[in-house]
């Protein structure tokens, strides 16, 4: 057990190796900060990288998952969604934020994907507003952003090393999107489809590391959804001008548990045993579950 | 009362009305308020109301109940022993992975971080100039982070991309260049340092990333990702998961050297043994083929679809060998052949070029006809895998023969005359791979030498694209085709190749195009036609009504390569011996029939086909086709006549015996039927019809007739399907044959579903309900055949018709209604017309129709009532007329 002086607020080990495991955390202070979980007393790599808090923080390029470099991206209530690399201190090596003088949203979540060489990758945050922003380090640009009207709680690839296939946000209102990440209409964006689980928070959305096309969500009402998704027929048709535009597939309620009367907020799956997973509660507990029959689905 | 929430009425809260309630919204309120328990608790009229609901709607949101997470005692002893168990067993495997020491030195930790890519931003490896312009703006972001207009400026990072791209292009694997709409993926992941742990996640994760792309059937990136996993640790499942990838991008040389490596490893791996035999056959090596599905066998004798696979492959060595023997046949070899024995119709073309190089130019064009005709017979062919090598090679000494008095030089130099006969023999052997090495040769020689001539060069690209084609390699196809048609505008081969391509890449716009191109050059060409009629029923699908406005411009072929053809043709003939030429006269004519038979207009076929037999009395084929047409027509004496006239010149053609019996059964001669069908069955047990109809005729033979009317209709139905589809390709044995799971058989499957609908319509029986009405309808209407909807009114009783309609009367059904009253109806029975038009007018939604129908259509309304005043009958006056015109607002 280690002690720090700041309630740290999220972790990752998304971007070291599988040997190092270093952990990265964001704490209520907007400092990220590497641990080497062997020698905890000083951080390995140390920054104040926010102004604010960091809500979420996520990490590639580690752990055997993503090419190219390991990064670590955190997103702030100051409004900004910072990329590092543990390489170089002091700075980011990519910072997103909203023009001066306009408001800044509290930034929720963030996540990689598309890193399925060593150029690309792009960075996905959502914002309290509902907006979802999707950043492409390779081209340094803006590629795409929508609005899904609640806050949004968790954002997800469904695999962050392959050639964008799908992505997954949850909101605040109880309902959960799933785009489709292969084919962008050069107005519409990238299609996809929605479905409402309840009336409380989507706390969470993690896919099943062994089957990217399952996923988990957690809900403010203290459960658990196991869902599906379903690829249309043809994932992308042409529109009246003849751009390629997507086609979202559908999903289907696997299972669902309810565990506590309290929301659960956090929620993983097992790298090494498919179906094993673990989800922290406001009820001050963490439960480990065993999902079984994962591979006749 | 009503309930609080919702307000409904307490009476529905009822065993009677939930039952009979068919609004799911309704229920679902129901449902909330029983369980909400402020209206009492009733446990069992809640669980009526969720059964009712799951009845109508399985999926609905309503019935998902929160559940407590399962524990040892929802499960069965067993069950749970095995879960925990395998979950014990995973944590002590990871207790002793952790206690295992790390492997790692630091040294390899230092050599895998020299590995990495540069920090983003960092100038480590850019040259001298874009660093400065790096570190300003290195300096601007540490004082001003920027904002997200400022992202879509920069552009910095860009560049310096873009010069990693191209380090990253010339270590990448070629094969993505071809395709620059693919994501660049390497091949191969970069193991250093790692530890056997590591090494045996990363694999499992490549593999399971490619089985993922393989289920959405992105073969391409399936084949990547399996490479990646492979490159890490080869494993038997990634091989072999790699050979089913590649087997459905028909790259066979590829899937068999994985399968020949699962093999290495696991000797007796039945999945790879069944891909290999796929691949064999697919490369027709038929004796391979049957090998290795013998020794699947072995291991599972139970293995049904080997058990088929087998059949059919030996099936096809058996038929092979007849087919050789009787080359004189014509016809059988004329079909089988083609596909490759394209290669030595080129180099007769060339002989033939050379014999006329003092100008006479005009025969070429008409060997090109011949030309593709053997290649959309060929692509028939391919299509439907029933290629054979050993009619091909009988072919090619015909062909040799023929050639032999026309001397044996060729225009090309002879060097590379010499490698485009080797490619052509390589090609016709199936090993395509080198056939294109052979014509690569072939073409730098050619072009070294300056003095090209477009033609020749146009033949090597053309023929390198077929072995492309062949080998699915379809954007190299297409480049080749694009090269010929530069150097030869408007050729026919190369224009249908990439049309081919085109449409295997699911570009179905540019392949329709092709397609149209070749239809305007030469329109008797079946293949091209089908296919661009396919192509069109997926683009109205993809685009709906207006897809033609998406289509890119198809170009208009220049009058003079029509005429040229023409010409050519004319002239051609003219020189040909008349024997020739009848040849050429008779297969055109059976060609006709065939299409006629296709399109279900059998009188016209058996005219053609008629005409043949004129020509030459000893094609059995004719007869047999003829006999279809006749059977189709309800003609049972003279189809048995033409089946009977078959089997004096051949005692065991099979499908003469087919049909001379279901002529039998027609005529209700059961015994000669059974018979019939018993010979069927003795030359060839497989053909499934065959025992399904004689099991039905022994049923009738049995019975008594009176009540076989029935059956008979039905049983006809089906014939149809299989007849017909079987009729396109005369050499198909009866047993349609399925390979196991490709995507060509989807295809085919496609193909075959086209000529059903046609002929389906054409047995219009009067429909006894608004869903067999409807069927109907909808047959037609995607038709616009007028005359089967005319029937379908003819023997359709007009009260009856808005009961019939019920509410699928459309704008297009109303017009096409419309129009075969008018053209066919009309002149037979004026009365039947206005009895029609009275009933059409109190059918539902008629009203919205008229509404919405466009001026133009309405002038056809208008003109048909103008023919019905012209045309007086007794059975409706003037009156009535004009009335029945208020109702249609006229």
């Amino acid at each position: 057990k280690i002690e720090k002086a700041k309630p740290i607020k999220c972790g990752t080990f998304g971007a070291t190796s599988l040997q190092q495991r270093y952990l990265a955390t964001g704490d209520f202070g907007g400092n990220l900060n590497v641990w080497n979980l062997e020698a905890p007393e000083i951080p390995v790599y140390s920054v104040k990288g926010h102004k604010e808090i960091i809500n979420s923080i996520d990490g590639v390029g580690g752990l055997g998952i993503g090419e190219g470099a390991p990064e670590i991206v955190t997103g702030s209530r100051d409004g900004t969604v910072k990329v590092w690399d543990p390489r170089q201190k002091d700075t980011p090596v990519a910072n997103m934020e909203p023009v001066q003088g306009e408001s800044k949203r509290d930034c929720w979540t963030v996540a990689f994907g598309n890193a399925y060489n060593q150029e690309e990758r792009v960075v996905c945050a959502g914002y309290d507003n509902g907006d979802i922003k999707l950043f492409d380090l390779k081209t340094m640009t803006l590629r795409w952003e929508t609005n899904i009207k609640n806050g949004v709680c968790s954002v997800e690839f469904d695999r962050k090393d392959i050639n964008m296939n799908k992505l997954v946000a949850t909101s605040l209102e109880g309902k959960f999107h799933v785009f489709d990440m292969r084919t962008q209409h050069p107005t519409k964006g990238f299609s996809s489809v929605s479905e409402k689980v309840q009336k409380s928070t989507i706390w969470q959305v993690r896919h099943l590391p062994q089957n990217r096309d399952i996923f988990m969500t957690s809900g403010g009402a203290g459960s658990l959804h196991l869902w599906k998704y379903e690829y249309p027929a043809q994932r992308s048709k042409k529109d009246s001008e003849g751009a390629e535009m997507g086609v979202a597939g559908s999903v289907s309620l696997l299972q669902n548990v309810t565990l506590s009367t309290q929301p659960i907020s956090s929620l993983d799956w097992s790298p090494d045993k498919k179906g094993l997973c673990v989800c922290g509660a406001f009820d001050q507990t963490v439960r480990v579950l065993i999902v079984t029959k994962l591979n006749k689905v | 009362g009503t309930t609080k929430t919702y307000q409904i009425p307490i009476g529905h809260l009822d065993y009677k009305f939930i039952e009979k309630c068919t609004d799911v919204k309704h229920l679902e309120k129901i449902l909330r308020v029983l369980r909400s328990g402020e209206e009492g608790y009733y446990p069992e009229l809640t669980l009526c109301c969720e059964k009712r609901i799951e009845h109508l709607d399985p999926g609905s949101r309503a019935l998902r109940k929160d559940k407590p997470a399962a524990t040892a005692s929802d499960f069965t002893a067993e069950e749970w022993k095995t879960i925990s168990g395998e979950l014990m067993s995973w944590v002590t495997e990871m207790n002793e992975d952790d206690k295992k020491p790390q492997f790692l030195t630091t040294e390899t930790l230092h050599e895998r971080q020299d590995n990495l890519p540069p920090i983003r931003c960092s100038s480590s490896c850019l040259p001298a100039n874009q660093n400065k312009k790096l570190q300003n703006k290195k300096r601007n972001k540490k004082n001003i982070p920027r904002d997200y207009s400022e992202w879509d400026k920069f552009d910095v990072e860009k560049e310096c991309s873009k010069i990693d791209e191209g380090c990253e292009e010339n270590n990448s694997k070629g094969r993505f260049f071809s395709r620059p709409s693919l994501p660049i993926i390497e091949k191969k992941i970069d193991t250093t340092g790692m530890t056997v742990k590591e090494k045996i996640f990363i694999a499992t994760r490549e593999k399971e990333k490619g089985n993922e792309a393989f289920a959405i059937g992105d073969y391409l990136e399936a084949v990547t990702y399996y490479s990646r996993s492979i490159s890490v640790i080869p494993t038997a499942a990634a091989y072999n998961n790699k050979a089913q990838a590649e087997i459905k991008l028909q790259d066979w040389d590829n899937a068999l050297q994985d399968c020949e490596k699962v093999l290495d490893m696991e000797p007796g791996n039945v999945k790879a043994l069944m891909r290999r035999a796929t691949v064999h056959n697919q490369l027709q090596n038929y004796q391979a083929a049957i090998e290795d599905l013998t020794k699947v066998l072995c291991v599972e004798p139970e293995n049904a679809i080997a058990k088929k696979n087998l059949l059919e492959i030996e099936k096809k060595l058996k038929g092979l060998k007849p087919a050789s023997e009787s080359q004189g046949k014509g016809k059988r070899i004329l079909i089988q052949d083609i596909e490759d024995a394209e290669g030595d119709e080129e180099r007769r073309e060339n002989r033939e070029e050379h014999d006329r190089t003092s100008g006479d130019k005009k025969k070429k064009p008409q060997k090109h006809l011949s030309d593709h005709e053997g290649e959309v017979n060929g692509y028939l062919c391919s299509d439907q895998k029933s290629e054979s090598p050993e009619a091909e090679i009988c072919r090619s000494h015909g062909a040799g023969s023929q050639s032999a008095g026309g001397g044996s030089s060729t225009s090309l130099p002879p060097a590379a005359a010499k490698l485009k006969s080797e490619g052509n023999e390589l090609f016709k052997s199936g090993q395509f791979g080198e056939a294109v090495l052979k014509y690569s040769e072939a073409i730098e020689y050619v072009s070294g030498l300056g003095e090209q001539s477009p033609d020749d060069l146009s033949i090597l690209y053309s023929n390198r694209a077929a072995c492309y084609l062949k080998e699915g390699n379809c954007s190299d196809c297409i480049q080749d085709c694009n090269r010929a048609l530069e150097l030869q505008p408007f050729s026919l081969k190369p224009l249908l190749r990439r049309a081919m391509a085109n449409e295997s890449m699911e570009r179905y716009r540019q392949a329709y195009i092709d397609y149209k191109t070749v239809l305007q050059i030469d329109s008797s060409i079946q293949a091209a036609n089908d296919s661009a009629n396919r192509i069109t029923k997926t683009l109205i699908d993809q685009d709906g009504p207006s897809w033609r406005e998406k289509l890119p411009r198809i170009p208009v072929v220049p009058v003079a390569a029509q005429l040229h053809r023409w010409d050519g043709g004319n002239c051609a003939s003219e020189n040909k011996p008349r024997s020739e030429e009848a040849e050429e006269k008779f297969k055109m004519l059976k060609n006709e029939g065939n299409v006629f038979v296709k399109k279900g207009k059998y009188e016209e076929a058996v005219n053609k086909y008629s005409e043949c037999m004129k020509l030459n009395t000893k094609e059995c084929t004719i007869y047999t086709n003829r006999a279809l047409c006749y059977l189709k027509l309800y003609k049972y004496e003279e189809a048995k006549q033409d089946c009977d006239h078959v089997l004096q010149i051949e005692d065991s053609n099979i499908k003469a015996f087919y049909r001379r019996a279901l002529a039998y059964k027609g005529l209700q001669n059961y015994q000669a039927s059974v018979d019939d069908f018993n010979r069927v069955l003795l030359i060839d047990p497989n053909v499934l019809e065959a025992k399904r109809e004689l099991e039905e005729v022994t049923q009738l033979l049995n019975l008594d007739s009176s009540a076989a009317a029935g059956g008979q209709e039905k049983q006809r139905k089906k014939i149809t399907i299989q007849e017909v589809s079987e009729s396109d390709e005369e050499e198909r044995q009866f047993a349609t044959s399925e390979d196991v799971t490709d995507h060509v058989t989807s295809k085919e499957a496609v193909e075959k579903c086209v000529p059903l609908q046609t002929s389906g319509k054409l047995h219009i029986s009067e429909p006894s309900n608004a869903y067999e009405f409807g069927q109907i309808i909808n047959a037609v209407n995607t038709n616009k055949d007028k005359a089967a909807c005319a029937d379908l009114l003819t023997i359709t009783d007009p009260q009856k018709l808005p009961v019939l309609l019920s509410n699928k009367l459309e704008g297009e059904i109303l017009l096409i209604f419309i129009q075969s009253l008018e053209y066919y109806v009309l002149g037979k029975d004026p009365g039947l017309v206005y009895q029609h038009l009275f009933y059409l007018s109190k059918a539902e939604r008629f009203k919205v129709v008229l509404a919405l129908l466009t001026k133009n259509e309405k002038e056809q309304v208008q003109q048909l009532f103008d023919l019905l005043t012209e045309n007086q009958s007794d059975q409706y006056s003037l009156e009535d007329l004009e009335s029945l015109k208020k109702v249609y607002e006229l």
